[in-house]
C-alpha cells in the first residue's frame, strides 16, 4: 500500500508538500526508498513509524538539509533545490533544542526574530504571545539554561514559530510536554492549520497522531499507509472488541469458537471480536458475563496490523 | 545555495546575540580578557625580571660606598669578594660567577655573562639603583622598572661606544666579546657621575622581552579568539541552532561575519588590556603607532577566529577542540620566529614557517612596536599575507558550513 493508492486527492486543493519516488541512501541504508507522499495546504500531517524508518531524514530532505539520489520534490511551490526562497516562510524545529542557554528566554526570541527581520512592537508582542501559549510567560526573563527539560521544549516551538511560518516541520515536538499543554499545543496547531498553515509532525504517540488529519505510517523509507487515523483503522481490517468478565472463560471460549467466532482469553478475561453487530445478543446469552466493555480499535493496533502486513 | 548578498541587518542580530551570550558568560569573558593580560606577566616576568641565587663578584678598588653597600643588601644576589678584575673574568667564564662589579674610584666596570637578559637586567638594575642616593636624584625620584630597562637597553641596543641614557630602537646588541661601554646618563650631576661600563664576557645580550613581546601578544590573541571560536562554533553545530540558520533566511557569510563583529568587541578589549600590559608593565617600545599595532593584532585575530570556525568542523566535541591546540598553535610557536629568528630554523622547515600567519604578525608587530614602521612598511608581505590569511579562511569556514548539508 504506498501513498498514490489512497482516496484521490481533489485535484483543486494546493498542496505544500509534492514527494514522487524519493531515494536517498546512506551507505547501504535505503533511508527513503522510493517515497512518495503529498501534504495538502492547511493539514496536519503525521509521520509514524519505528525508529530508523526515515521520517526524518524525509523531514531534512524537505528543509533541503539532504541532497537526495533520485526523485521530484516540491515545497510550497518551489523544487527543493531552491527552496531556501521559501526558507522566510518555513518553521523548523529540530530533535535538538537550538536555543543558547547562556540567554534569557526573551533574548532568545528576539534572537530568532531578528534573523527573520521582526522588529520592534510586533516582535514584542509576538513574544508575548506565543510564551503564553507555551505557557512561559512567567519566565521570560529568566535564563534559559536554568529551565527544565519540557520547558526547554516549549521555548523552542515558541522560537520555531516566532515568524509565524505557512510550513511547519516539527521533528518529535511534544516529547517532555505534559498531556495539558500538549492538548494546548495541538489546539494551537489545529488554528493555524485552519489559517492555512501546513503542519508536519513526527511522533512516536500514537494518541497524537490520531489528533492529526491525515497520518502516513512509514517503514523502511517507505509510505506503508496513509490516511486519515479512521481510514487506517479500516483499511488495517480492525473490528471492536468486546471483553467479557465471565465464570469460565476457557469453556465459554471454546464454544464461542465453535461458532465461527474470532476469540481468546487475555488474562482470564475473555475477548471475542465483534464482526456482525447482529451476533451480539447471541453472544451475550451464551455466556452470561458478570460485566462487559466494547473496545474500539486503536490506531496502535492499526499500525502493528499493517506493520505485520507489511512486514510479510 | 545562498546568494552572495549579505544582509546587514542579520549580521547584526547574530553579532548582539554573540555579545550578549559572552555578557554573561563571565569565565569566558575572563579568559579572553585577563588570561592574556596574566600569560603576558608570566612571560613578562620569566623573560625580563628579577632573579634570585645571582653569584656576583664584586671588586672594591676604592669608592662608591653606597653602591657596594647597596649590592651586600639585595637578597638575590650572593656576593664575592675578588682581589682583582682578571679573576672576576675567569670565575664568569668559568661559569661560577653571572657577572661582577668592579669599583675603582670614580670608574664602576660590571663585568657580565651576557648569556641571560634577565640577569643582566636584574645586576644592572642594582648597580643604578646603587649609584641613585649619590647623584641626588635629580630626575625627581626613583625611576620605574620599566624606565629602568629602557635606559639600560638604550645603553646595549644604541651600538659602540658612549651613549647616554635615552632608549634606543630595537635590535641585537654587540657581538662576541667586545665589550660595549654604556654610560649611565640622564642623572645628569655633572663632573660627579660615576663611569658606569658594561663589559659582556661572553656570549652578546638582547632584551628579550622586547624582541619576543610584540610576538608573544600577537601569539596570546590568535590562540585565544581560535581556541573561542573553535568551540562557539561547535555548539552552535550540537546545540541544532546550525541547522535551524540552514532553514532561515541567514546565509552563512552572514552567520560567520556577526560572529566576527561580536568577537572583535572582546578582541578589541584583549589586544587593548595584552598590549597596555607589554608596553607599560614591562616597557617594551612603542616605537610606532599603536594604532598600527592594534590593527594587525585585530587582523590576526580575525584570521584566528575564521580559521577556528572552519576546523569547528571536523571536531565533534570539545575536547576534540582541544586536540587542535597541539596541531594549530603549538606549530605557530615554535616556527613563526616568535622566540627565535626563523634564520636559526633548519631551511626544511622554513616553508612551513613562511605559510604561518604568526610568522607575518610577528614580523609586523616587531617593526612596528620596536623600528617604528608604518602601516606602508608592513604591508608587503605581512599585511597581505594577513588579510589574504583572513580570506581564505573565511571562504573556507562559511564553504565547510555548506558542507553540512548532505
Amino acid at each position: 500500500m504506498k501513498g498514490e493508492e489512497f482516496p484521490a486527492a481533489d485535484p483543486s486543493q494546493d498542496y505544500s508538500i509534492v514527494a514522487r519516488g524519493l531515494l536517498k541512501s546512506f551507505g547501504k541504508l535505503k533511508a527513503l526508498n522510493d517515497l512518495s507522499v503529498r501534504m495538502p495546504r492547511g493539514t496536519t500531517y503525521c509521520l509514524l513509524g519505528p525508529n530508523g524508518s526515515g521520517k526524518t531524514t524525509f523531514i531534512r530532505a524537505v528543509a533541503g538539509l539532504l541532497r537526495l539520489d533520485g526523485g521530484d520534490l516540491s515545497v510550497l511551490g518551489e523544487p527543493v533545490h531552491s527552496v531556501n526562497r521559501v526558507y522566510p516562510r518555513i518553521g523548523y524545529m529540530t530533535q535538538h533544542k537550538a536555543l543558547y542557554p547562556d540567554l534569557t528566554l526573551r533574548e532568545n526570541m528576539e534572537f530568532y526574530a531578528g534573523l527573520y527581520g521582526i522588529e520592534g512592537w510586533e516582535r514584542d508582542e509576538r513574544i508575548s504571545e506565543l510564551l503564553e501559549m507555551v505557557d512561559l510567560a512567567d519566565h521570560i526573563d529568566r535564563i534559559t539554561g536554568a529551565l527544565s527539560g519540557g520547558m526547554y521544549q516549549r521555548l523552542s516551538l515558541a522560537c520555531t514559530l516566532i515568524h509565524d511560518p505557512d510550513l511547519l516541520l516539527l521533528d518529535e515536538p511534544t516529547v517532555g510536554v505534559d498531556p495539558i499543554l500538549r492538548e494546548a499545543f495541538w489546539r494551537f496547531f489545529d488554528g493555524l492549520a485552519e489559517r492555512g498553515a501546513t503542519i508536519l509532525i513526527t511522533t512516536h504517540l500514537m494518541d497524537e497522531a490520531e489528533r492529526c488529519k491525515i497520518v502516513g505510517y512509514m517503514r523502511a523509507g517507505r509510505m506503508l499507509a496513509e490516511g486519515s487515523p479512521e481510514d487506517l483503522k479500516r483499511l488495517a481490517g480492525l473490528r471492536p472488541i468486546l471483553r467479557l468478565w465471565v465464570k469460565d472463560p476457557q469453556a465459554s471460549a471454546s464454544s464461542l469458537a465453535a461458532d465461527g467466532l474470532e476469540v481468546e482469553v487475555v488474562g482470564g478475561v475473555l475477548q471475542v471480536r465483534i464482526e456482525e453487530h447482529g451476533r451480539l445478543k447471541e453472544i451475550l446469552e451464551g455466556v452470561e458475563p458478570s460485566d462487559l466493555r466494547l473496545v474500539e480499535p486503536s490506531l496502535a493496533d492499526a499500525f502493528l496490523r499493517l506493520s505485520e502486513g507489511g512486514s510479510r | 545555495m545562498m546568494g552572495p548578498k549579505i544582509n546587514s541587518r542579520r549580521v547584526l542580530v547574530v553579532a548582539r546575540r554573540v555579545v550578549r551570550q559572552l555578557k554573561r558568560d563571565r569565565r569566558t569573558i575572563g579568559l579572553i580578557t585577563l588570561a592574556p593580560v596574566f600569560l603576558m606577566i608570566l612571560f613578562g616576568y620569566a623573560l625580563s625580571g628579577e632573579m634570585a641565587g645571582i653569584n656576583l663578584g664584586v671588586v672594591d678598588l676604592g669608592g662608591q660606598d653606597a653602591l657596594r653597600d647597596h649590592l651586600a643588601t639585595v637578597d638575590d644576589f650572593d656576593l664575592l669578594r675578588l682581589g682583582s678584575e682578571s679573576d672576576a673574568e675567569r670565575l664568569i667564564v668559568e661559569g661560577r660567577l653571572h657577572g661582577a662589579v668592579v669599583i675603582r674610584g670614580e670608574e664602576v666596570r660590571v663585568l657580565l655573562d651576557g648569556s641571560s637578559p634577565q640577569i643582566t637586567a636584574s645586576i644592572m638594575t642594582e648597580v643604578k639603583n646603587g649609584l641613585l642616593p649619590l647623584k641626588g636624584l635629580q630626575n625627581g625620584g626613583r625611576m620605574d622598572v620599566g624606565g629602568e630597562l629602557e635606559d639600560v637597553e638604550g645603553g646595549w641596543l644604541g651600538g659602540d661606544g658612549i651613549v647616554g641614557g635615552s632608549s634606543g630602537p630595537g635590535g641585537l646588541g654587540s657581538d662576541g666579546d667586545i665589550g660595549i661601554c654604556a654610560a649611565l646618563g640622564g642623572y645628569g650631576g655633572p663632573g660627579a657621575a660615576p663611569e658606569v661600563v658594561q663589559r659582556y664576557i661572553r656570549g652578546y645580550d638582547l632584551e628579550m622581552m622586547d624582541s619576543v613581546g610584540p610576538a608573544v601578544l600577537g601569539l596570546v590573541v590568535f590562540f585565544f579568539t581560535f581556541i573561542t571560536a573553535a568551540i562557539s562554533f561547535l555548539r552552535e553545530r550540537t546545540q541544532g541552532s546550525l541547522e535551524k540558520f540552514m532553514v532561515s533566511p541567514l546565509s552563512r557569510p552572514e552567520m560567520v561575519a556577526g560572529y566576527l563583529l561580536g568577537f572583535s568587541l572582546f578582541a578589541l578589549l584583549q589586544s587593548a588590556t595584552t598590549l597596555l600590559v607589554v608596553v607599560l608593565a614591562f616597557g617594551v617600545p612603542m616605537e610606532g603607532s599603536p594604532l598600527t599595532a592594534f590593527g594587525v593584532i585585530l587582523l590576526l585575530g580575525a584570521g584566528g577566529l575564521v580559521l577556528g570556525a572552519f576546523l569547528s568542523n571536523f571536531a565533534k566535541t570539545e575536547f576534540q577542540v582541544v586536540q587542535f591546540i597541539p596541531i594549530v598553535i603549538l606549530p605557530q610557536v615554535v616556527l613563526s620566529g616568535v622566540w627565535w629568528p626563523l634564520e636559526s630554523i633548519p631551511a626544511f622547515l622554513q616553508p612551513i614557517s613562511y605559510a604561518l600567519p604568526l610568522t607575518y604578525s610577528s614580523d609586523a608587530l616587531r617593526a612596528v612596536m620596536l623600528k617604528g614602521a608604518g602601516i606602508s612598511e608592513i604591508l608587503v608581505p605581512d599585511l597581505l599575507f594577513l588579510v589574504g590569511f583572513f580570506v581564505l579562511a573565511f571562504g573556507a569556514a562559511t564553504l565547510m558550513l555548506k558542507r553540512e548539508v548532505g
